[in-house]
């Protein structure tokens, strides 16, 4: 029953897929139909995976051997059930929020590409997730980057859209030239392209594959230092796209990497280290770059980075308790990682959905140029702020839960490993904390900036609610963050796992108690007298939007402490009409934060491999003769190879 | 009957003269000689052939050495001294990547490679088959010091003949190594497309160098295309 499930869902999301494609015509029934078909296959994979995820059964399909060695099949196991639900939720949700948006954007016909990309992007997703066999796992992998890289390029004609399409691409086939690498690695160890457990210490042969399995999965998870695309594709994308690339497709790499790492691989020490070491640096350096950007957007693909570090932190951290012989510590580390998983995909589309609705309204992405927003848009508004709160890891909301899951995890093993290692766990857990306590800065600042405050811009002056659908793909998921936060407890135990947590219902009923009190308190004891008069406007007559505390203010004490991660580049160019550089002609200065990364790791490996294939294009000289000439090496060298093996 | 080890004596002899005709038509300037040249050394060939008829009887050599007299000896150097008497440039003196004197010292440098190679793969045959073993030595370097001209030379004439050249390397091979019925066959068809493609440069201009023939079909419209555009 459960495999027949499986399979609608998927011809629901391959109807959604074909129906706008074939029938091109600018109308929203259309639309409304394919977002119908997500909307639906949706609500299977979420009734399928639940039973499989409580109990522990796992759905076999025969596998499809079109040629011999190549098989397609597909398994839904546990954790492959954990992740089918994580991309359902958030299909969901963001279908129905799809349903109104894409009728608010402009580009006619052209937006049913839009639906029809999305289908295939979640059907790509979910056969990746349910792929059998590495092969299938591939190639899955690769329709993913395609369908991704056609929602990326969606607003293609907007100016900085092709450099980020490209940016995108490229990365996300190294991603992949690295993943199939790995795969080839493994089959060469175990002949076939079974997810088969490899016993025993690894070989050097997996050892490599599982080094370009991780590469492979960090640059599609936007690990720093492969995190660059992040920034670029998020804001390039329409914003319910983000909201799928940010908070699922980035899932489906961390799945990717759980995989082979608990199926296929047998892991030692120094592979956890390296998750964990890749980890903190993207928690911590993601933070810190989320903090010092104003285009909304980047901000919230910088603070992905961050948590999908966190992640990272989260299985390196398992690795480490697995091969260090502590399994109940492992247990609770890789737990950690996987509900901050499910929750970041949950409050991380939350805010690019209500960001969407924000840049929908005011028609900018700078956060400087908004503000006041919540007289205006006050449902959005209370969305975003449950998010934020979300991400920011306050009690009792869900983000919470998972990071003091790895928090009680760290905390635990400090007392047990060994010395040296003892030194780097608590090193981890100290950025840990750091980064916990920045991203709760960096959502301040981004809801005072956006919401709080006098509008900064007429087009924030102007702007209004969004239509009930808008609003209600977020507000599900704004419940879904509320509820799994209160009930963490309760739901992992469902699950089947006993985890030291505490009792988060009891701690939010705690903490509503207080603020009634304290309500309570107030209002009983302060006194009835009222004073009407204006706020004290620093000896000003008026106020205005331009003399309030902006996010970067907000932001300043911190970009002085982290000065030396933000540096700039100055550039002053002057033309002067006479040799002595006296009478001066024009000029151009700007001063910009150093893109250290693009700059000094990036771009130096792309003219690098330009300059290479700038040589061997000179071999193609369009000369008869040349070609003649290779022919006549080519004779030659068969010659001396010849002589020499005979 | 003549003494077989006299007849492989002057096969030997016509080899040293395959050599220098080859080593001509790598260094000559002049257009009319390199022709003659090619013509003596097509000649040199049919009379190895004959000689060889005489040492081992079998009939498909005859057939060979006469194909080859009338098709290089006197057909296709007539074929080119016709239109050269047409043409006004008499001398190729453009050359590309190797001089003559360069060209010179890799061709032996080859020659030297191709019998260490050729020894290297026919261990045994060497000594006992001398003759066969410096005939596909010989065949081979004359292919790839055909192949030499057609590349380190500019006018398209030089080229034709460098190729014929290569044709008439690996006539020579055949003759000593692979089997003949075969080759004949092979001989005919490539000759055929030899045969054609003069015909074609014949009808333009021979003086030209390749890169230039392409404009000057369109030029006279023998060559209509989509690309080109008026």
């Amino acid at each position: 029953m459960i495999a027949e499930i499986f399979i609608v869902a998927l011809l629901f999301l391959l109807a959604g897929f074909i129906i706008p494609l074939v029938v091109r015509s600018d109308r929203r029934i259309l639309r409304t139909i394919s977002y119908g078909c997500t909307i639906f296959a949706s609500a299977f994979l979420t009734t399928l995976s639940l039973p499989v995820l409580i109990g522990s059964g796992t759905i076999m399909f025969p596998a499809y051997a079109p040629a011999g060695l190549f098989s397609i099949g597909f398994i839904i196991d546990r954790l492959a059930a954990f992740f089918l639900l994580l991309i359902a939720v958030v299909s969901f949700c963001v279908a129905l929020y799809s349903l109104e948006y894409s009728e608010h954007t402009n580009g006619g016909v052209r937006r049913n590409l839009l639906c029809a990309g999305t289908n295939l992007f979640v059907l790509a997703m979910v056969l990746v997730v349910a792929a059998a066999d590495t092969f299938s796992f591939f190639l899955f992998w690769e329709l993913m980057a395609a369908a991704s890289f056609i929602l990326v390029m969606y607003e293609y004609d907007r100016p900085s859209t092709p450099r980020a399409g490209i940016f995108y691409f490229v990365m996300t086939h190294l991603s992949a030239l690295f993943v199939m690498l790995g795969i080839l690695l493994l089959w060469f160890e175990s002949g076939s392209f079974a997810l088969e457990h490899l016993a025993g210490t690894p070989s050097l042969l997996a050892t490599c594959a599982f080094v370009c399995l991780f590469c492979g999965f960090a640059i599609k998870s936007g690990i720093i230092p492969f995190h660059k695309w992040l920034p670029y594709a998020h804001p390039a994308s329409p914003s319910p796209i983000s909201a799928l690339m940010s908070a699922v497709m980035l899932k489906v790499a961390v799945y990717g990497l759980l995989r082979f790492i608990l199926d296929v691989f047998s892991p030692e020490l120094w592979w956890g280290v390296l998750i964990l070491v890749f980890g903190t640096a993207s928690a911590v350096l993601g933070v810190i770059y989320a903090l010092k950007e104003h285009d909304l957007k980047a901000m919230l693909a910088y603070s992905s980075i961050e948590n999908i570090g966190i992640i990272f932190m989260g299985i390196g951290l398992y690795v480490v308790m697995e091969t260090s012989g502590l399994p109940v510590l492992a247990t609770i580390a890789l737990l950690g990682a996987l509900f901050h998983s499910l929750n970041h995909a949950l409050f991380k589309s939350l805010l690019f959905l209500t960001a969407g609705s924000v840049i929908h309204a005011t028609h900018t992405r700078d956060i400087e140029h908004m503000g006041g927003l919540i007289h205006r848009m006050p449902v959005t508004g209370a969305l975003f702020c449950t998010g934020s709160l979300a991400i920011a890891a306050l009690p009792p909301l869900n983000g919470f839960a998972s990071e003091l899951l790895i928090f009680i995890a760290f905390f635990t093993s400090v007392t047990i490993v060994d010395p040296i290692l003892k030194v780097f766990l608590f090193l981890c857990l100290a950025l840990f904390a750091l980064t916990s306590a920045l991203s709760a800065a960096c959502f301040v600042k981004a809801f005072g900036s956006v919401f709080l405050g006098m509008p900064r811009s007429q087009e924030s002056e102007d702007a209004r609610e969004m239509p009930p659908l808008m609003l209600l793909g977020p507000g599900i998921l704004a419940a879904a963050c509320v509820v799994l936060g209160v009930f963490a407890l309760q739901v992992i135990t469902l699950a089947g796992f006993a985890v030291p947590l505490p009792d988060l219902f009891l701690v939010g009923l705690l903490l509503l108690m207080m603020l009634v009190l304290t309500y309570a308190v107030l209002f009983f004891t302060s006194p009835r007298t009222f004073r009407v008069s204006e706020t004290w406007g620093c000896g000003m007559h008026f106020q205005e939007a331009g003399a309030e505390y902006t996010g970067h203010g907000f932001s300043e004490p911190l970009d002085i402490i982290f000065s030396p991660l933000y540096r700039t580049r100055i550039r002053n160019e002057r033309q002067f009409y006479d040799e002595h550089n006296v009478i001066f002609k024009a000029g151009a200065a700007e001063i910009r934060l150093l893109r250290v990364f693009e700059e000094y790791l990036y771009l130096p490996v792309a003219r690098g491999f330009a300059a290479l294939t700038r040589t061997i294009a000179q071999f193609q000289n369009g000369c008869l003769d040349t070609y003649i000439l290779y022919v006549f090496v080519t004779v030659l060298a068969l010659l001396v190879f010849l002589g020499w093996s005979a | 009957m003549i003494e077989s080890a006299f007849l492989a004596g002057l096969i030997k002899v016509l080899f040293v003269g395959i050599i220098i005709t080859a080593a001509y038509l790598i260094t000559a300037r002049n257009l009319m000689s390199l022709v003659s040249v090619y013509s003596l050394q097509s000649f040199t060939l049919v009379i190895i052939a004959l000689l060889l008829y005489l040492i081992e009887g079998s009939p498909v050599l005859l057939a060979i050495a006469a194909i080859t007299f009338a098709s290089k000896v006197l057909i296709i150097p007539y074929f080119i001294a016709t239109i050269q008497e047409k043409i006004r440039i008499k001398r190729d003196i453009q050359f590309h990547f190797l001089s003559p004197t360069s060209s010179l010292l890799l061709s032996m440098g080859l020659m030297l490679l191709v019998y260490i190679a050729l020894s290297q793969v026919m261990e045994g045959i060497a000594e006992r088959e001398n003759l066969f073993f410096f005939g596909s030595v010989l065949g081979i370097s004359l292919m790839l010091m055909g192949m030499m001209v057609t590349f380190s030379r500019k006018r398209a004439l030089t080229k034709v003949l460098g190729f014929l050249s290569m044709e008439n390397g690996v006539l020579l091979f055949g003759l000593f190594v692979t089997e003949l019925p075969f080759i004949i066959e092979f001989l005919i068809v490539i000759d055929l497309i030899i045969l054609v493609l003069l015909t074609t440069i014949l009808t333009v201009g021979l003086d030209s160098t390749l890169e230039d023939y392409h404009k000057r079909l369109h030029r006279f419209h023998l060559w209509e295309d989509t690309e080109e555009v008026a």
